[in-house]
């Protein structure tokens, strides 16, 4: 579709560095702008936990979720090695327990999974099995889901190790604020640059420019506990949000994430912080002794419905509205945009996804 | 025609806005629904910029009735609070009184539940109160100045349908005059249509619906149900009877058919 090499990109978060990285690759000529910094502070990608688990949000979700997130894992895996920068990436399944008086959220989760999945991507576990998994899971905890096929990587380093490879090669313009990203064309504070195709995934601050777009906050924890050991992300059935807990290497684990429908970056609420502890520690009691070392409150960018959108047409594609899944999804999605602006056409299989500027 | 807190209504379905998929198909179900009035938490929305929450914004845009809830309020303070900002934000004197008793089944307690709609009406709230079944408190209520009685089929949630007919017959013989609404507890058509049977006003429901797999479609058939139990009660449904009786004419059937030893 496109004639020429030379591509500009709105916003520097996981889906801007990741597509960024791809057309590099492909030997396009890649600008980035970003009025953040290497590690990406402050926005929704930094925030994130990690995680890659497309079955667990089918919880909340339409059944798109499943599908553009099934090969994430194995993307990762195979991109990872090429990125290089030695990105901690696990593939040792999440488990999915729940209190007693939460038994029937976690019969719903199984039913949805029966719906859209089949039952290849879940095991029901109990008692040995259980143990067997995570022998140090508190006793209350009787039955659960294993889910093989699920996994995480650390969102935080894969950022910076991208940030870097696309300093050596491409343009990463950091600490510049983006004002619009139109047809051919981005304008930042400097001053406005012409490029053969412009992508727009600024995620909240390209709110202006897409309607629609809300923002929903999350709110996180970070705790150093050298005690627990988890052999890989563990979450909780909770009547609202789903809570789950990501060790990381070095005793780090992170426990998330509340979502509330609501645009506030105010720091975390008394309420947020209460439940995610209380699930940490009722999961494991040798949270007690932790310590917290840090709080984080994010907005995730989304659409009334949720999921994703490739907005496109001429010289401009905006991507945004990856919700609560932008390490799960930006594999899928940069593949499907780079189609896009190489081969012209949208996806089929994930036609919903695809729209027309106005 | 229902009237309800000086409005008139076609629908009697009300539904509530929690734990939808996405607000998209929150916005389908509800109008699929057909329901002209909406219950929300303002609870769940905390920050206090409500002019610019994009999910409440939705709902202002959809032209229904706003029944602001004070669901999560465990003291007659908190559902006090909760009510005064309900009505600035949403500028309605409706409020769906929620005042929680006991945290494992939610059951309302019965005398903050009266404390805070004193309050409230005096105030010039039209108070919705979410209660038990019991007769006693829903006397109690009306004496506050309530003009409508909200009781529950079954714990919020639990989608079990009507725990104790006999319990609900008798609080809609009781309270004839007074619209009853069903709050809480119905889990399938099938049991708003039972409810809707008995007389009762109108149902009121959310997880049914936002839990279900096709949200949309199951508030469809909460409208159809809903919508046939109640011409089902003002069309005066037969008697039950203990045994069979034909319901064509027996004679010329061979006598020895007819009775059977």
């Amino acid at each position: 579709m496109t004639k020429g090499n030379t591509c500009g990109i709105a916003g520097a978060g996981i889906i801007g560095r990741l597509t960024g990285y791809l057309l590099a690759k492909k030997g396009w000529r890649v600008t980035l702008f970003d009025d953040g910094d290497l590690a990406a502070t402050g926005t929704t990608s930094y925030a994130a936990a990690g995680m890659i688990a497309p079955y667990c949000e089918l919880e909340y979700a339409e059944p798109v979720v499943a599908r553009l997130g099934n090969p994430s894992l194995a993307m990762w895996q195979q991109l990872l090695p090429q990125i290089g920068g030695d990105v901690y990436c696990q593939a040792a399944g999440s488990l999915v327990i729940s209190h007693p008086q939460d038994r029937n959220e976690l019969m719903r989760l199984v039913r949805k999974m029966d719906e859209h999945t089949g039952n290849l991507v879940m095991r029901r576990v109990e008692g040995a099995e259980l143990r067997e998994l995570e022998p140090d899971i508190d006793d209350a905890f009787m039955d659960g889901l294993y889910l093989p096929l699920e996994g995480q990587i650390d969102s935080r380093r894969l950022l910076v190790v991208l940030g870097e490879w696309l300093q050596k090669y491409a343009t990463l313009n950091l600490g510049v604020h983006v004002r619009s990203a139109d047809d051919g064309r981005i304008d930042t504070a400097i001053s406005a640059f012409d490029f053969d195709m412009v992508l727009d995934t600024r995620g909240l601050k390209g709110k202006t420019q897409l309607p629609g777009l809300r923002g929903v906050r999350g709110e996180l924890v970070w705790v150093h506990a050298p005690e627990v050991r988890l052999n890989r992300p563990v979450r909780m059935m909770h009547p609202r949000y789903p809570i789950y807990v990501v060790p990381r290497p070095g005793g780090q684990f992170i426990l998330g994430a509340t979502a509330i429908d609501d645009e506030d970056l105010s720091p975390i609420s008394v309420r947020g912080t209460l439940e995610l502890l209380s699930a940490a520690y009722a999961m494991h009691s040798g949270f007690s002794e932790g310590r917290v070392i840090e709080t984080m409150t994010q907005c995730r960018p989304a659409f009334p419905n949720n999921l994703p959108r490739i907005r496109h047409g001429g010289r401009l594609i905006r991507v945004n509205g990856l919700y609560r899944h932008g390490y799960l999804f930006s594999p899928k999605i940069a593949e499907l945009v780079i189609s896009l602006i190489e081969g012209g056409k949208p996806d089929a299989a994930f036609a919903e996804l695809y729209e027309a500027h106005p | 025609m229902l009237r309800l807190g000086g409005k008139e209504l076609f629908s009697r379905f009300l539904i509530g806005t929690a734990r939808y998929p996405s607000p998209e198909t929150m916005r389908q179900a509800i109008e699929a629904s057909g329901s002209e009035v909406v219950t929300v938490s303002l609870r769940r929305y905390g920050s206090g910029k409500w002019d610019s929450n994009a999910f409440l914004n939705l709902l202002k845009e959809m032209q229904l009735n706003i029944l602001p809830n004070t669901a999560g309020c465990y003291s007659v303070k908190d559902a006090l609070t909760v009510s005064r900002m309900a009505r600035e934000v949403f500028n309605t004197d409706w409020i769906k009184l929620e005042v929680i008793g006991d945290d494992y089944n939610l059951q309302p307690d019965p005398f903050g539940t009266v404390e805070a709609a004193k309050i409230l009406i005096k105030e010039g709230f039209e108070v919705f109160p979410y209660m038990t079944d019991d007769l006693v408190f829903a006397e109690r209520l009306l004496d506050a100045g309530c003009k409508v009685l909200m009781p529950w089929a079954a714990p919020i949630g639990s989608g079990r349908g009507p725990a104790n007919p006999h319990s609900l017959r008798t609080f809609r013989a009781r309270f004839k005059d007074v619209p009853c609404i069903i709050d809480a507890g119905l889990g399938k058509p099938s049991h708003a249509a039972a409810v809707m049977e008995m007389g009762f006003d109108g149902v009121l429901l959310n997880t049914a619906v936002s839990l279900a797999r096709d949200p949309v479609e199951m508030a469809r058939a909460f409208a159809m149900a809903i919508d046939a139990g109640r011409k089902a009660y003002q069309a005066g449904m037969m008697p039950e009877r203990e045994f069979a009786t034909p319901s064509t004419p027996v004679v010329g059937t061979p006598f020895w058919h007819q009775e059977k030893k």
